[in-house]
C-alpha cells in the first residue's frame, strides 16, 4: 500500500504583478476588448518575470461585464500570451471583489499544496461593454432557432416588434433595488452624515498620492504601457480641493440631506487590466523570484440592503472585524489599510462605522468602536479615485501595489509589516485580506 | 526599412536599365542564420610563413573549410585571407598581395578578403613600421574596389599577440562570416592574448546573461535577438513608456523585461539588482539606448544639449561605476557601447550627439583597463547609416543619398549592428580593448 | 335575494376569462343608468374548481414581478388566477355598484399555505361588506383558495365607487399624514408596464393600456396596476416572507406612466413594511406590510 503525501499548508506568496495603465472610459483601449486586455497584462507579467514557455500551475481571472463569447475568457488570454498553452486557466465572478477573489482562492490552493504557481487577474471595458438584444429579442431569436418548420419560423418571427430591436447595455443599477451603486452610495453617505469636503479631501490625497508614485518610479515594475497609454489615464496631479470643491453633485440629488458625491469623489468608468504572480517558496526560489508578501487570510461578507439594513457597499465594515478577530489582531497591528475607493464615501462611511460606538456595540457585537484608521497608513499610494476603477482590475491593482510596498518597508525598517485590503462590491458584497511582507 | 532603390537595381527590367545607366548597383547582402556554413566556397591563404600556415590550418581543420595556398586557375574563392604579419619591408608585400589581386575577378558575390597585419609601432624600424602601416592602406583601399556585397577588412596584432590568440581567431571567424555583412573597410586591432574560444560556434554566449538598454525597438531589439540567439539570457531595459515593445521583445527572446530610465541616479544599481536577483549573474552590457535632438550649435538650447549628454553618455558612464564598484561584474564581462560615426567624423547638425557619441569613444577606451583585472572588455560600435525608424524619418532625397554614401551602396539593417556587438560580447572577443568597430558598410566620411 | 339571506353558491365550471367579463361590464356600464341598481349586496358566491395555472403563465408572470421562477405560486399569481371570479360577480346584474371606474384601494392577501403549481384549486368569490365612505362607497370582494379541502389562499379587494351614496355613516378613516422615509431602491416603471401587466394578469381594464384609454376616466395617462406595484414590493421582500403571510396594501394614488417610484422595503418589527412614493413629489402611491400569517 502506497504511503500518502499529501502536502502540509505552507505559504502562498505574492510574487509580483502587472497591469496596463487604466484608461478612461471611451479613451485609448476604447476598441480593446477585454481579452485584448488581460493578454496585454499576461504578457507584460511574463515578460517581467521571465515566464515565456512557462507552464504556471493555474491562472483565474475574470471580468464584471462580461460577453457571452468570452465563457472560456481567462483561458482564451491565456492560449493568446507567451505562457506555455498547458497553463490551465478559469473564470471567475465576483463584482468589483472579482480580482481579489482569484488571489485568495489561489492562494489558498498554493497553500495546500494544489499548486506551486497561479496567476490572478481582472479585467474590465466600459467601453467595449457587451451590449446585448432585449428580453422580447432574444426569446424570439431562440424560438425561431428552435423552430422545426416554416410555419413555427413565422410564428416566432412575427413575435418580434420594432421596439424589440433596440439594444439592452448593461446597467450599473442594483438588479434587486433599481438603484444605482452611486445612489445607494448616497444613501450611506446621508447615513453617516459624511462632509462634501471630507471626501474631496480623499480624493485629493488620492490624486496626489498616485501621482507621487508615479513620479518616484514606483510603477516602473507594476505596469506595463499598452495601446500607447502610459500612465492611468483617470489621475488628476494638479487637482485641487478648490477645483474639486467647484465639482456639482451627482449623486443623493433626491435625498433630503445635501448632495455631496461629485464625480470628482466618485470614480469614473475606466477600463483595464491587472495580474498578479503567486506562488510558493519552493517555487519562487527554483525561478530566482524575490517573495514580496504573504497571503495571509481572507474573509468575504455581505449586506442586506436590498430591505435597507446597511449601506450597499457596507460590507468591508462587517467583514474586516471577523477577519481580525480570527488572526488575534487590531487595526493598530496594520502598517497600511488599503480601501478600495469605489467612492470617498465609501471609505469614510467604512472608518466611521469602525470608529463608531453604536456600531460597535449593536452590529459587531463588540464592546465598543472597533478601531480607527490614521490617514497616513491609509491608501499610501492613491486608491481608485485617481487609478479609475475598471471592476474587476481593482483587486490586482491594490494587491500588487501594495505587495511591494510591504517589501520595501521591511527591507527599509525591518520586521513584518502588514497590509489589511478591502474591497466593497455590487450586491452587498465585499472581500476583505491580510498580507504581511515575507 | 525597404530600400526600394536597391530591390529595382536587382530586379528585372529595371536591373537591366540601371547597369546600362550606370548606375550604382548594390548587392543585395546575405546574412547570417544559425547552420549556414562559415564559407560558401574555397579560401584562398596567402602569405610567408608559419602565420599563414596557422591560419590555413585552423581554417582547413578547424572549420572544415577547403583551403588554398596557391590560387587555382578560375577558382572562384568565398575568402581571400592575406598574412602580412611577417612582412619587415613595404617590398614584402608585393608578392602576396599581387597574388590575392589575381583572384580579385573571380570573387564570389559576398566574399571575403580578410588581412591579419602587425600594429605598426612607434619603436619599429621604419621599413617595418611602412610595412605594418602599408597594410591599413592597401585594405582600406582595397575595401573601397570590392563589388558584389564583398567585404574587405583587416585584423591587426599587437605586440606579443599570436595569430592563434582567440581574439584573432574569433575576429577572423567574424570577418570571414556573414555576421559582418555591413562591416568594411575595417581594421580591428586585438591587443592581447586574452579570452576563450567558445565550445559552440552557434552559441558562443551560452549561459551569459546580458543587459541591453533601449531594447524596446530598433538596434536594441536586434541586439536583444541576437544576444538571445547566440545563447544569452537577455534582460531588455527601456524607458517605462516603451514598455508595451519592451515586453514583447522580452517575451520573444525569453529573457526579462525592465522598464526603467537610464539616467536615473540608481539606474545601475537597478540593472545589477535585477540581473543578479532574476539570472544570478551579470556579464554582458550593451549601451545602446540614445536618443538625437538635432540642431545646429548657433540654435541650440540647453534641454536639447543636455537631454543627449544625459542619455547617450552620462547614463553610461554613471551605469558602469555601479558595475565597476558592485563586485559582480568580474566574470569576463564586456561592456559595449553604441557608439556613431558622426561622433567620429562629425555630422552637420549634430554638435550634441557627436559630442555624445566621441565621449563614448573615450569611455570605453578608459574604461576597459578597469575591466583588464577580471578578462573584461569595453569596446565601442559604430554604426553608419542604418535602416530604422529614426532613419526613416530623415526627408527622402537625403536618405537615398545617406545610403549610398558607403562602399557597398545601401544602408546596413539593425541586425548588422547587433551582429557586431554579439562579437565584442563574446568570450572570444577578450583580447579586443578599449576600441571601436565601424558597422558602416565602409562610409566615406571619417576613419 | 337580500343582504344577510343564507349565501348561495353558484358553481361556473370553467373560470372565466377577462376578456369576456369586459365587455359585459360596458353593457352593465351603459344600461345600470337605465334602471336604479340595488343598493345590496349579492349573496351569490361563485364557485370554480380545479383551476390549474400553466407553467408558462407563471414563468412569464414570476418573470415580470422579479420573483424566481419556480413552482410556487406567488401570492400576487394567485390573486391573478382568482380575479376573474372576483370580477365575475362584479359584474352580475345583480351587484349595485358600477363596476367600471371602480377604484381598487386597497387588497389584503392571507397566504395560508405554499400553492404548488399543478396543484388544482378550487377558488370561491363572494362581495361583503358595503359600506359608506366619505367619496362614496366601498366594497370587499373576497376570494377565497382552497386545495385539497385546505385553505391555503383568501384575499380580500377593497373597491370604492366614487359618488355613489349609500345609507350610513362614513368612517372617519384620516391618515397619518405620509413621510416619504429613506429609500431602499426604486423602480423604472415604462409607458409599457400597465401593457405587459395586463398580459400576464388579463386585466385589460383601458386605464392601464393607453393614454386614450386612461383619459376616458380622466386620468391624463396611463396607470400602472395597483396589484403589479403591490406584487412588486412583496418580491422585493423576497424569501424572508416565509411559507405563510399576510400581505396588506394601501393604494393611495395612481402612478402614472411612465414614472419612477422610489421604494423602501424594509425589516418593521417581526415583518416588513413597504411603500411607494413619487421620488420628486414624495406623495405616496402605496403603502403596506408583509407579516407573518
Amino acid at each position: 500500500m502506497a504511503t500518502p503525501k499529501t502536502p502540509a499548508p505552507r505559504r502562498a506568496l505574492v510574487l509580483g504583478g502587472n497591469r496596463i495603465p487604466f484608461a478612461r472610459a471611451g479613451g485609448r483601449y476604447a476598441h480593446a476588448s477585454n481579452q485584448d486586455m488581460l493578454t496585454a497584462a499576461l504578457d507584460g507579467l511574463v515578460a517581467r518575470y521571465g515566464l515565456q514557455g512557462e507552464r504556471i500551475g493555474e491562472v483565474a481571472a475574470g471580468a464584471v461585464l462580461k460577453h457571452s463569447r468570452d465563457f472560456n475568457l481567462t483561458r482564451e488570454a491565456v492560449l493568446g500570451s507567451a505562457l506555455s498553452a498547458q497553463t490551465p486557466a478559469y473564470d471567475v465572478q465576483q463584482a468589483c471583489a472579482t480580482g481579489l477573489e482569484t488571489v485568495v482562492s489561489l492562494s489558498n490552493k498554493i497553500r495546500l499544496g494544489q499548486l506551486e504557481s497561479a496567476i490572478s487577474g481582472g479585467v474590465d471595458t466600459t467601453s467595449d461593454a457587451p451590449i446585448a438584444v432585449s428580453d422580447r429579442l432574444r426569446r424570439a431569436l431562440l424560438d425561431l432557432s428552435r423552430a422545426k418548420n416554416m410555419q413555427q419560423k413565422l410564428a416566432a418571427a412575427a413575435k418580434i416588434r420594432p421596439k424589440d430591436l433596440a439594444p439592452s447595455t448593461p446597467r450599473t443599477s442594483e438588479p434587486r433595488t433599481g438603484l444605482s451603486m452611486g445612489e445607494h452610495q448616497a444613501l450611506t453617505t446621508a447615513q453617516w452624515g459624511i462632509t462634501r469636503e471630507a471626501q474631496d479631501e480623499v480624493a485629493y490625497a488620492s490624486h496626489h498620492r498616485l501621482a507621487a508614485a508615479w513620479e518616484a518610479g514606483f510603477f516602473d515594475d507594476l505596469v506595463t504601457p499598452y495601446r500607447g497609454q502610459t500612465i492611468d489615464g483617470n489621475l488628476r496631479a494638479d487637482t485641487s480641493l478648490e477645483k474639486l470643491a467647484t465639482l456639482r453633485p451627482t449623486f443623493g440629488l433626491g435625498l433630503d440631506t445635501p448632495a455631496t458625491m461629485t464625480a470628482g469623489n466618485s470614480t469614473p468608468l475606466t477600463d483595464g487590466a491587472s495580474t498578479v504572480l503567486l506562488g510558493s517558496d519552493e517555487w519562487a526560489a527554483e525561478h530566482d523570484l524575490t517573495p514580496l508578501a504573504v497571503v495571509v487570510d481572507a474573509e468575504a461578507g455581505a449586506v442586506d440592503f436590498v430591505h435597507g439594513e446597511d449601506g450597499l457597499l457596507m460590507a468591508p465594515a462587517f467583514a474586516v472585524p471577523r477577519l481580525l478577530a480570527r488572526n488575534g489582531l487590531t487595526l493598530d497591528d496594520f502598517a497600511y489599510v488599503e480601501i478600495h475607493e469605489a467612492f470617498a464615501s465609501t471609505v469614510l462611511t467604512t472608518l466611521a462605522a469602525w470608529e463608531s460606538d453604536e456600531f460597535g456595540r449593536a452590529r459587531l457585537g463588540l464592546p465598543g468602536a472597533f478601531g480607527t484608521v490614521d490617514r497616513e497608513r491609509l491608501n499610501v499610494h492613491g486608491s481608485s479615485l485617481a487609478a479609475g476603477h475598471p471592476f474587476a482590475a481593482t483587486g490586482g491593482r491594490i494587491v500588487a501595489t501594495i505587495s511591494k510596498e510591504l517589501h520595501l518597508r521591511k527591507q527599509r525598517d525591518g520586521g513584518t509589516p502588514r497590509a489589511l485590503v478591502s474591497v466593497c462590491a455590487a450586491g452587498g458584497l465585499g472581500l476583505t485580506a491580510i498580507l504581511e511582507a515575507a | 526599412m525597404t530600400d526600394t532603390y536597391l530591390n529595382l537595381v536587382n530586379s528585372g527590367v529595371t536591373a537591366k536599365l540601371a547597369k546600362q545607366l550606370g548606375l550604382p548597383r548594390p548587392a543585395p547582402l546575405r546574412r547570417y542564420r544559425p547552420g549556414q556554413p562559415l564559407l560558401d566556397g574555397p579560401a584562398l591563404v596567402l602569405g610567408p610563413g608559419k602565420d599563414a600556415d596557422a591560419v590555413a590550418s585552423l581554417l582547413s581543420s578547424g572549420w572544415d573549410v577547403d583551403v588554398h595556398r596557391h590560387a587555382a586557375p578560375d577558382a572562384r574563392y568565398a575568402a581571400v585571407v592575406l598574412v602580412l604579419t611577417e612582412v619587415t619591408h613595404p617590398t614584402d608585400l608585393s608578392a602576396p598581395v599581387l597574388a590575392a589581386a589575381a583572384t580579385l575577378r573571380g570573387l564570389a558575390r559576398g566574399g571575403r578578403v580578410v588581412t591579419v597585419s602587425r600594429t605598426a609601432a612607434d619603436d619599429d624600424a621604419p621599413a617595418l613600421a611602412a610595412a605594418r602601416q602599408g597594410v591599413d592602406g592597401l585594405l582600406r583601399s582595397l575595401a573601397k574596389e570590392l563589388r558584389g556585397g564583398a567585404t574587405g577588412n583587416g585584423i591587426v596584432l599587437d605586440a606579443g599577440v599570436d595569430v592563434d590568440a582567440p581574439s584573432v581567431v574569433g575576429a577572423l571567424r567574424f570577418f570571414l562570416s556573414t555576421r559582418s555583412a555591413f562591416v568594411d573597410g575595417q581594421l580591428l586591432t586585438v591587443s592581447s592574448g586574452a579570452g576563450a574560444l567558445p565550445d559552440d560556434w552557434e552559441h558562443p554566449l551560452a549561459g551569459r546573461v546580458a543587459v541591453v538598454t533601449g531594447a524596446a525597438r530598433g538596434i536594441g531589439e536586434a541586439i536583444a535577438s541576437t544576444l538571445a540567439r547566440d545563447g544569452a539570457t537577455v534582460v531588455c531595459v527601456d524607458v517605462p513608456s516603451a514598455g508595451e515593445q519592451l515586453a514583447t521583445v522580452a517575451n520573444r527572446v525569453r529573457g526579462t523585461a525592465l522598464q526603467l530610465d537610464v539616467t536615473t541616479d540608481d539606474a545601475g544599481a537597478r540593472i545589477l539588482e535585477h540581473a543578479l536577483a532574476r539570472h544570478g549573474r551579470i556579464d554582458v552590457v550593451v549601451h545602446n539606448a540614445g536618443i538625437t535632438r538635432d540642431k545646429l550649435l548657433a540654435n541650440m538650447t540647453p534641454e536639447k544639449w543636455d537631454s543627449v549628454l544625459a542619455v547617450n553618455i552620462a547614463a553610461q558612464l554613471r551605469i558602469n561605476e555601479a558595475l565597476l564598484e558592485s563586485g559582480d561584474f568580474v566574470h569576463q564581462p564586456r561592456i559595449v557601447s553604441l557608439a556613431s560615426t558622426s561622433g567620429i567624423a562629425g555630422n552637420r547638425g549634430q554638435t550634441n550627439y557627436a559630442a555624445s557619441k566621441g565621449g563614448v569613444i573615450g569611455m570605453v577606451r578608459a574604461t576597459a583597463p578597469l575591466l583588464a583585472a577580471f578578462g573584461g572588455t569595453a569596446n565601442a560600435v559604430a554604426p553608419g547609416f542604418i535602416e530604422t525608424e529614426m532613419t526613416a524619418r530623415i526627408p527622402a532625397l537625403t536618405r537615398q543619398v545617406a545610403r549610398r554614401l558607403n562602399s557597398l551602396q545601401q544602408g546596413g539593417q539593425p541586425v548588422d549592428v547587433a551582429e557586431t556587438v554579439a562579437f565584442l560580447a563574446s568570450p572570444a572577443a577578450g583580447g579586443v580593448v578599449g576600441r571601436v568597430l565601424r558597422v558602416c558598410g565602409q562610409n566615406m566620411v571619417g576613419q | 335575494m337580500t343582504d344577510g339571506a343564507a349565501a348561495q353558491v353558484v358553481d361556473i365550471e370553467r373560470m372565466p376569462t377577462m376578456g369576456s367579463l369586459y365587455p359585459v361590464a360596458g353593457v352593465r356600464a351603459a344600461t345600470s343608468r337605465l334602471r336604479p341598481a340595488s343598493r345590496e349586496l349579492p349573496a351569490t358566491t361563485l364557485r370554480t374548481a380545479g383551476v390549474v395555472a400553466t407553467a408558462e403563465h407563471l414563468t412569464a408572470y414570476q418573470h415580470l414581478l422579479g420573483e424566481s421562477a419556480s413552482d410556487r405560486l406567488p401570492a400576487g399569481f394567485v390573486h391573478v388566477l382568482a380575479f376573474p371570479l372576483a370580477f365575475s360577480v362584479m359584474v352580475r346584474p345583480d351587484f349595485p355598484l358600477p363596476v367600471l371606474g371602480m377604484v381598487h384601494v386597497a387588497n389584503r392577501v392571507t397566504q395560508h399555505a405554499p400553492v404548488t403549481l399543478g396543484t388544482p384549486l378550487d377558488v370561491t368569490a363572494r362581495a361583503r361588506d358595503l359600506r359608506a365612505h366619505r367619496s362614496g362607497t366601498q366594497v370587499d370582494l373576497v376570494a377565497s383558495v382552497h386545495a385539497d379541502g385546505e385553505l391555503v389562499w383568501e384575499g380580500v379587494s377593497t373597491y370604492l365607487a366614487k359618488g355613489v351614496r349609500i345609507a350610513g355613516d362614513a368612517p372617519d378613516d384620516e391618515r397619518a399624514p405620509f413621510v416619504a422615509p429613506v429609500p431602499t431602491g426604486e423602480w423604472r416603471l415604462g409607458p409599457d408596464t400597465g401593457r405587459r401587466y395586463a398580459a400576464v394578469s388579463g386585466d385589460r381594464n383601458p386605464i392601464h393600456l393607453s393614454a386614450l384609454g386612461a383619459k376616458a376616466f380622466g386620468f391624463p395617462r396611463a396607470i400602472a396596476h395597483g396589484m403589479y406595484t403591490a406584487a412588486r414590493a412583496l418580491a422585493d421582500v423576497g424569501a424572508a416572507r416565509g411559507d405563510a403571510f399576510t400581505w396588506a396594501v394601501d393604494f393611495q394614488a395612481p402612478v402614472l406612466l411612465p414614472s419612477t417610484v422610489s421604494v423602501r422595503v424594509a425589516a418593521d418589527g417581526d415583518g416588513f413594511a413597504f411603500a411607494g412614493w413619487d421620488r420628486r413629489s414624495g406623495r405616496p402611491h402605496l403603502t403596506g406590510t408583509v407579516g407573518p400569517a
